[in-house]
């Protein structure tokens, strides 16, 4: 006899109906497996088979072919053990259940029946949704992940006799109806915070800003200087994930590795080596999963030693920076995966990385410096709207016991301006300022002109090409949100020239310190 | 050009028949510096004495691509390219008085021809801020007093030394150590460009020669005897530009060094130079002090427009408020962090940089390096 039950496979970050069904006929003993499998599923044969007979359950001795349809895609992971099992049980009638029809099934068994995790769960519940089921069997281990989903009911369970109980009504299903748990991972603090930063104020002030309009960030410094430092609290003053974007991260995470135990409240803060490969970067692969780019989907990407990544890495992150996502397409398939993070970066000034540093000397010659920073001119350096130098701390300031501000304090600020950004951007397509186009920048330009003015003398001293300049009104509109002025004046124009200006190599009349 | 077709006869006489420059010289020498008797002695003896004819390894001319004679006159004709050869009466006199004077030159812009007076700024093409400061400044003041500037077109000090000269109405000549249409370093393709507006760029390797190694101290014999003097701005021990001064001592040329920090290596060849005899450079007036005997009555300093004062010049036209006046007076000539400003003053951060971007902005006070910032009156 023939049975079918449902189940999920991942095509990128989207989930897609698979249906098992299983034949039993009469014949030479066989187990067979078709559609497509990849090694991971026509290995599931053995753990199907130990964990049927090890859950008390006989394994017919008959001729079994399961088919995974649709036949044409391929399949790969440990999704189908629990639904494969299932079906064999059925179709021998060993289980006997009425909600076969409305409910979904994914796991992987181990030999002795117990259900373990499998990758891309909140994908799956979703599309579960979708397709009109009411139940969706899953690993218990990682219930949690999907317990924020609404429209379907999630179904935990420890093992294979447990689902099978379940599934012929021996035990209640409301009982292993997964209630949502949150006290994992809402409540989350980090161990580090904004005040843990002693001086570099003006590095400090930048990070506010570059956070409050979502304008990517470079920092310029010597090593030792702190830029990794201030990088990683970067995540502690944005603005909390509401369920909706906690549950993209937690998609993306749960494709990236298996034992997601919660929903991310966190926001993610990705700090890859610059050894990274480009794959590992961008997403891709046999069967493509996401890159460092999409990890850092609503928190923050974080190059450190920017200059030592390879040059064509660097320029690959230019169409995703624009876009909000990234596509990758090989010869039969093209997914997209999201990837809306912050940028910051963070890079010596040169070779030797001590220039225009107080204490140390620099040994490099112009000519150097200007090659140095030559790889990373063009493109990727119009999208990063700031640049802020930073030196070494004077040895009076670690002695310093005063504190800064806390993260909480600056993160209050965020908010508020980030809510001014998205009332002001409603029914658009933009949320940032850091988004803003071209055209509401000349509308500033030709609206008032003070600033009129005051760009051109600043392009003038400085030497800034029309992008620099875009930048600066772009920064002077966050700093005006932040202190909740309607429109951009005089002196926010001049504080955002602080954040340009220190280090423009690529025009040959460049300035030094 | 006035062409009674001597240019091309001494081309075909140092191609064809592959005499040395230096032999055509010795010629013309004996034959009173008369272009005419040299070029008819060079026609006449078929069988030249084997010291006038080059080996082929020892040669400056050595075009790469080894043209023929009517190869070379039709690239010139067809790039613009113009002849000079040292029966010209506008070949510069200066040239004309050092030990080996260049037979021929291949010349771009209008500059080398009625060559006026002219002073050589060199130095490394490996250059600090600091000599690129001091190269800017020298080039720049003596161009704008009507100075001609020579320098070498390479890297570094060279090329600043011609940027800043193009400014003022001297100009610049830049003498190359390759053929003519060939541009090396690549960076300095709009330095070309932008050079014969004002300027001229010569050379006296056939064109298509490359920068050979072999061919800059060559080169430098030309610089130094195309000025009077020569400043040096930043040199190492090993550098081209103290083969320049060597050169200029040996022409009877002026040489001038510019000190530099004593710790840094970029500088010892400026101050062995310096310990040597040559005259330490401060300022402009140390140079035109050098040269009062050409140049007393044209370059008189003029005070009212002289760069070197400029700091009074520049005396801020801006009302500062309160703060602003406090954080610029606490600003002294030694660089203060924003942390300092910050704690000096009690001000917010976003207060204290908007003021510090404002003050620089109009030339108030200056970044000395990251974040430290110093008065500049």
């Amino acid at each position: 006899m023939v049975f079918k039950l449902d189940s999920f496979t991942l095509e990128g970050i989207d989930a897609v109906k698979v249906s098992v069904e299983v034949h039993l006929s009469r014949g030479l003993p066989e187990f067979i497996i078709v559609g497509l499998p990849g090694k991971a599923v026509n290995e599931s044969r053995q753990r199907v088979r130990s964990a049927v007979i090890n859950s008390g359950f006989d394994f017919p001795v008959k001729k079994i072919i399961v088919n995974l349809s649709p036949a044409d895609i391929k399949k790969d992971g440990s999704f189908y053990d629990l639904p494969i099992a299932l079906s064999i049980l059925a179709a021998g009638n060993q289980v006997v259940s009425e909600i076969w029809k409305e409910s979904c099934f994914v796991g992987e068994l181990s030999l002795d029946g117990i259900i373990n995790p499998v990758s891309g769960l909140v994908s799956m519940a979703e599309e579960a949704r979708k397709a009109g089921k009411t139940f969706f069997f899953v690993p218990y281990r990682i219930a949690n992940q999907v317990s924020f989903i609404s429209g379907v009911k999630i179904v935990a369970c420890r093992n294979l006799l447990e689902a099978a109980d379940v599934l012929s009504g021996k035990e209640g299903i409301e009982k292993f109806i997964y209630k949502g748990n949150d006290t994992g991972g809402k409540h989350f603090y980090y161990n580090f915070d904004f005040k843990d930063v002693k001086g570099q104020l003006k590095a400090k002030r930048a990070l506010e800003i570059a956070v409050g309009g979502r304008h990517n960030i470079m920092f310029i410094g010597p090593p030792g200087s702190g830029k990794t430092m201030l990088a990683k609290r970067a995540v502690t003053i944005m603005p909390d994930l509401n369920l909706q974007e906690c549950i993209d991260v937690t998609k993306i995470y749960s494709l990236y590795k298996k034992n997601v135990n919660n929903l991310i409240w966190k926001r993610p803060f990705r700090n890859p080596h610059h050894t990274i490969s480009r794959i590992g970067l961008i997403g891709g692969g046999i069967s493509p999963g996401p890159g460092e780019i999409s990890l850092a989907h609503m928190g923050i990407l974080f190059l450190d030693e920017f200059s030592q990544f390879p040059k064509n890495f660097i320029e690959d992150l230019r169409q995703p920076l624009e876009n909000r996502e990234v596509v990758i397409t090989r010869n039969h398939f093209s997914y997209s995966f999201p990837c809306n993070f912050m940028l910051i970066v963070a890079t010596n000034p040169c070779y030797c990385g001590y220039f225009g540093n107080d204490g140390k000397k620099c040994i490099c010659s112009l000519r150097e410096v200007k090659k140095f920073w030559k790889k990373m001119s063009g493109p990727i350096m119009d999208r990063i709207d700031m640049r802020v130098t930073i030196d070494r701390l004077p040895e009076s300031s670690f002695i310093n016991t005063e504190y800064g501000e806390c993260s909480d304090k600056i993160k209050n600020r965020i908010i508020k301006c980030i809510d001014i950004q998205s009332y002001r951007y409603r029914g658009q397509k933009i949320s940032y300022n850091s988004e803003i186009g071209i055209d509401s920048v000349n509308k500033w330009l030709k609206d008032d002109k003070k600033i009129r003015d005051l760009i051109y003398t600043v392009s003038k001293k400085y030497n800034l090409t029309a992008r620099g300049m875009v930048s600066i009104l772009k920064v002077s509109r966050t700093i005006a949100d932040l202190e909740r002025s309607d429109s951009i004046k005089e002196h926010h124009v001049i504080e955002a020239v602080n954040y340009r200006v220190s280090f423009n190599y690529n025009s040959d009349n460049s300035i030094c310190m | 050009m006035k062409n009674n077709g001597n240019s091309e006869k001494i081309l075909s006489i140092l191609v064809e028949r592959k005499v040395k420059p230096a032999g055509f010289i010795d010629v013309f020498r004996r034959n009173n510096s008369n272009i005419n008797k040299t070029i008819d002695y060079f026609l006449k003896h078929k069988n030249l004495e084997l010291d006038y004819r080059t080996n082929g390894v020892n040669c400056n001319f050595t075009g790469y691509n080894n043209g023929s004679y009517k190869e070379i006159i039709d690239f010139v004709l067809k790039n613009k390219i113009e002849l000079l050869n040292i029966g010209d009466d506008n070949y510069p006199d200066i040239l004309k008085q050092i030990y080996f004077p260049p037979p021929l030159l291949f010349f771009k812009g209008n500059k080398i021809k009625n060559l006026g007076f002219s002073i050589a700024v060199v130095g490394s093409r490996r250059c600090t801020a600091y000599g690129r400061e001091a190269a800017i400044y020298i080039s720049k003041s003596l161009s704008e007093m009507g100075i001609i500037i020579i320098s070498g077109l390479a890297a570094g000090i060279d090329s600043y030394a011609h940027k800043a000269a193009l400014e003022g109405k001297g100009g610049s000549v830049g003498v190359l150590g390759c053929g003519i249409d060939v541009i090396y370093p690549p960076e300095n393709k709009f330095l070309y460009e932008n050079i014969l507006e004002n300027g001229s760029i010569i050379t006296e390797f056939l064109p298509g020669t490359p920068p050979l190694k072999s061919n800059f101290p060559v080169r430098n014999r030309i610089i130094s005897g195309l000025c009077r003097g020569v400043v040096v701005v930043e040199a190492g021990e090993k550098s081209g530009a103290i083969i320049t001064c060597n050169m200029a001592l040996k022409q009877n040329r002026e040489v001038l060094a510019v000190p530099g920090n004593i710790f840094s290596s970029t500088n010892r060849g400026c101050h062995r130079l310096i310990k040597e005899g040559a005259k330490l450079v401060e300022n402009i007036d140390d140079i035109l002090d050098e040269f009062s005997r050409y140049t007393g009555k044209i370059f008189k300093p003029d005070k009212k427009n002289n760069v070197t004062s400029k700091k009074e010049n520049k005396k801020p036209g801006i009302k500062l408020n309160g703060n602003e006046l406090r954080i610029y007076e606490y600003i002294g000539y030694k660089s203060k962090s924003v942390e300092d400003i910050v704690k000096y003053s009690g001000i917010e951060v976003k207060d204290v940089l908007r003021i510090l971007a404002f003050l620089e902005i109009n030339c108030l006070i200056k970044e000395d390096s990251f974040n430290k910032y110093s008065r500049l009156f």
